[in-house]
């Protein structure tokens, strides 16, 4: 196909969910949100500790939105964070001189490393862009970063999918766990 | 896909409603595009029609046990064997055993004046152009002397891939099947190659 053609599209745009769907998504994601910044705003942050970046919005699309994508499985959402997190902290610590540099590293590497490790995650690369710009509390956390808030925060996001997505008869969570 | 694409001409057995209805069938948000779907089924089915056809053995299509006639029979019993049997073409042996050749409708077409492309439509034209059919000089002649040889031949262990690809390249129709020690047991035809491929799809 030649370069300008293959721009045109043509495919057609997959057909919308029915009410249930929508339903159960917001059932989920409304759980899932609520206990991450909960814990975040009535435990952690008066001791001056994190629970909840913007990437888990993003996640919440997937794990509790679009259950049956191989994106959004267990593997895929607490690999994808905790290793593009990794990659911010070292991207961040190494190039911190050139914020640019850093952050264009940080989201490029964690992308590469998740399609390396079969945990491809979309909200991964905001992970790893948030370990760079996320301003001085993110970055005193140092590698800490990838445990609390990415790691356990994943985890605890994903206990409210296998808890909610698995109540109604028409869905399954997780397809796969490694 | 890119080049030579095998379904260019070949439709897809389904429409694009037929996918679109089943992913709406089923619940939950299919994290795929129709087209997507379309490549992935044209992949796997053309995948799956390959693992069949390398997997199926001559020993599993071939015709058995195989109708042969021997060099030294005159054509006349050559055709009506071939007649009465209802086939087209048989494997030849020698008068001591041992396969030397096949002969079919094709060998007795060009003997009978079918040339340049071997079908019975330029036997029929020369019948009517020339006053009469020049089957003379075949009435004298044994299977011997028209008999396509050397035997294009295969084994019971030959896939039917194999099989195929040599029909197409040696523009022959039949292949005589040898087992282990060189004695005919069977036959393939291009009809059984049809239906083995048809009993997969």
């Amino acid at each position: 196909m030649h370069y300008f053609a293959k721009m045109k599209g043509g495919a057609q745009s997959p057909p919308r969910v029915g009410i249930s769907e929508i339903l159960w998504s917001w059932v989920g994601s409304f759980c899932g949100i609520s206990l991450v910044t909960l814990i975040h705003y009535r435990f952690l942050e008066p001791m001056d500790m994190l629970m909840v970046i913007g990437s888990f919005g993003a996640s919440a699309v997937l794990i509790y939105g679009a259950i049956r994508s191989p994106l959004a499985q267990p593997r895929n959402l607490v690999g994808g964070h905790m290793l593009s997190a990794a990659v911010g902290v070292a991207a961040y610590q190494c190039f911190h001189h050139e914020m640019w540099l850093a952050a264009a590293l940080a989201v490029s590497f964690a992308i590469a490393l998740m399609h390396l490790t079969k945990t491809l995650h979309p909200p991964g690369g905001a992970t790893a862009l948030i370990a760079v710009i996320g301003g001085p509390k993110i970055h005193a956390l140092g590698f800490g970063y990838v445990l609390l808030p990415t790691g356990l925060g994943a985890v605890l996001m994903m206990l409210v999918a296998l808890l909610i997505n698995n109540i109604p008869k028409s869905r399954k969570y997780p397809e796969f766990w490694v | 896909m890119i080049g030579n694409d095998p379904w260019e001409d070949c439709p897809l057995p389904f429409a694009d409603e037929d996918v679109l209805t089943a992913m709406q069938a089923i619940p939950g948000y299919i994290d795929i595009t129709l087209e997507d779907f379309k490549e992935l089924y044209r992949i796997a089915y053309d995948r799956a029609v390959k693992r069949i056809r390398e997997s199926t053995k001559a020993a599993d299509v071939m015709t058995a046990p195989v109708i042969t006639v021997t060099s030294g029979m005159s054509l006349a019993q050559a055709a009506e064997l071939l007649a009465v049997k209802g086939i087209s073409g048989a494997p030849v042996v020698a008068e001591e055993g041992g396969i030397i050749g096949v002969i079919s409708e094709t060998d007795f077409l060009l003997q009978m004046g079918a040339r340049p492309n071997r079908s019975f439509m330029a036997v029929i034209a020369q019948c009517l152009n020339n006053q009469g059919c020049i089957a003379l000089p075949v009435r004298k002649q044994i299977v011997a002397d028209i008999m396509s040889k050397p035997a294009i031949t295969a084994f019971e262990s030959t896939t039917i891939m194999d099989i195929a690809a040599t029909f197409s390249q040696r523009n022959i129709n039949r292949i005589p099947i040898l087992g282990a020690s060189g004695e005919i047991t069977g036959i393939v035809t291009r009809r059984d190659i049809v239906h083995a491929v048809c009993k997969i799809s």
